[in-house]
């Protein structure tokens, strides 16, 4: 009897434990597939989007300066509605930081640090810098990410997400908004896949020409960005998050001169708008001197 | 008397140049022909060989205005250039002790590859600072007030004469 249940567990340990282990890690599997491509919904990919602007916002705070934050977010929506997503309720912020980065969030929220903005020299390298983050949210970059690392039930008949009722402030519930958060923590200091960053890149310069600006804003800014000494710790973000200036100025210029894009070169500059509106901004901290390696012609040749 | 005004109109002419210096400098990363306009159908106006350290003047669409260390400027391909002194730091920067780069100065305010903010007042914004953060709902609440609307954003557009252009996407190229 003993010596019949020993081999019936042998037999089982043999044949049976692998069977029943392998089917588990099996529906594991497809339920991981099933929650990472159930699409958002529009609401849904809100309440991600505020979640993780929540947590952004927890770093680094938007600057109170009305005229400022009105003004980019003017020129963000005007290079929004260029996308395929113009109808996004659309969110731009100028954030607080002597540091030099911009980020997006998924629903339509975009950060840009006022570090950044001081290094630039005219609205067509704002409208750049828009474009690439724009494109993050057009192509749902964050929101991939995003929902696969946090493993959200989209689809479920309880779903984490709250929905429909309250429209665009839909909320997560409080166990989906920390997984959200805590997938963001590690999203925005780790960075999306290189690829993201690159395809934002040539994205973003379109988005700038059919706004009527000169595309090579965003190159501009990514040549100053390659010019910013590394030790001195203002790029530590970006460049933990992104692929070097070096190899995204090699692949966006590659692309833009198979694209032609010369033939926008001409287009709005936008100088003296873009230094009128950062007026007001408290001057740089010393060790932070204004890096104004290319102002553009103010006039046309 | 005389001697004292002659120095001061060279003051006068030396701050001069340094007030048009101070647009910043770059070294070209590939020996090239200067233009005398932002086109690449424009006269060629003389070779520049590489390393060559230059100032940098305007910049319109994809070209530098650029005043080269013999004087003469002209106009050169944005990404034949690498901005910033030698020695500034950038991984492409050949480093030359003892050189006080413009960028060289950013170095002072932080301490270490942790990104401490040393000097009082600089607000950083570090992977540390993301990975820790304590989400803020109302910060995000906040935003709503400076949003705009299409037709304002449309508007502001047309005051600065852009008008919306119709182009494709830029397919991938291997660099």
């Amino acid at each position: 009897m003993i010596r019949r249940a020993a081999l019936l567990l042998a037999a089982l340990l043999a044949l049976g434990l692998p069977t029943v282990a392998s089917s588990i890690d099996v529906s594991n599997l497809f339920n991981s597939i099933k929650q990472a491509f159930t699409p958002a919904t529009l609401e849904q990919e809100e309440a991600i989007g505020n979640a993780a602007a929540a947590t952004l916002l927890g770093a680094t705070k938007p600057i109170q300066d009305k005229a400022v934050q009105e003004y980019v977010n003017k020129v963000g929506l005007w290079v929004a509605l260029q996308s395929d997503r113009p109808d996004l309720p659309w969110r731009f912020a100028v954030v607080d930081s002597d540091d030099i980065d911009a980020f997006a969030a998924p629903g339509g929220y975009v950060f840009i640090t006022r570090g950044l903005l001081q290094h630039m020299h005219s609205e067509a390298e704002l409208a750049g810098v828009l474009g690439h983050e724009i494109t993050h949210v057009v192509l749902k970059h964050h929101l991939n990410a995003l929902q696969r690392a946090a493993k959200l039930d989209l689809a479920g008949q309880a779903a984490q997400v709250g929905l429909a009722s309250k429209g665009y402030n839909s909320t997560l519930d409080q166990q989906a908004f920390e997984k959200v958060s805590n997938a963001t923590r590690n999203l925005y200091s780790k960075g999306l896949d290189k690829d993201d960053e690159f395809d934002a890149d040539r994205a973003g310069v379109v988005l700038a020409a059919r706004a009527g600006y000169d595309p090579y804003g965003l190159l501009a800014v990514l040549q100053t960005l390659e010019g910013v000494d590394p030790k001195s710790g203002r790029v530590q973000l970006l460049l933990a998050t992104h692929p070097s200036p070096e190899d995204r100025i090699a692949a966006l210029s590659a692309a833009m001169a198979a694209g032609h894009m010369d033939k926008y070169g001409n287009q709005v500059e936008g100088v003296e708008r873009f230094e009128a509106a950062i007026k007001s901004l408290p001057p740089m901290k010393a060790d932070v001197p204004v890096t104004k390696a290319a102002p553009v012609a103010a006039t046309k040749p | 008397m005389r001697r004292a005004l002659v120095t001061g109109v060279l003051l006068l002419a030396t701050l001069g140049v340094v007030q048009a210096d101070s647009g910043g400098t770059a070294q070209t990363v590939v020996a090239g022909s200067m233009n005398d306009g932002p086109y690449s159908d424009a006269n060629p106006i003389g070779s520049v060989p590489v390393n060559t350290n230059v100032t940098i003047l305007t910049r319109q669409g994809g070209w530098y205005k650029v005043r080269l260390p013999t004087g003469q400027t002209g106009w050169l391909p944005m990404t034949d250039l690498r901005l910033g002194n030698p020695g500034s730091g950038g991984s492409n920067t050949p480093k030359s002790s003892g050189s006080h780069g413009f960028f060289s100065l950013f170095e002072s305010g932080r301490s270490g590859a942790s990104g401490t903010t040393a000097t009082t007042g600089v607000r950083g914004l570090n992977t540390g600072d993301i990975a820790n953060a304590k989400p803020d709902p109302a910060a995000v609440t906040e935003l709503d007030q400076w949003m705009a609307k299409p037709a304002a954003a449309t508007a502001f557009a047309g005051e600065l004469k852009l008008k919306a252009e119709k182009l494709d996407y830029l397919p991938k190229v291997k660099p």
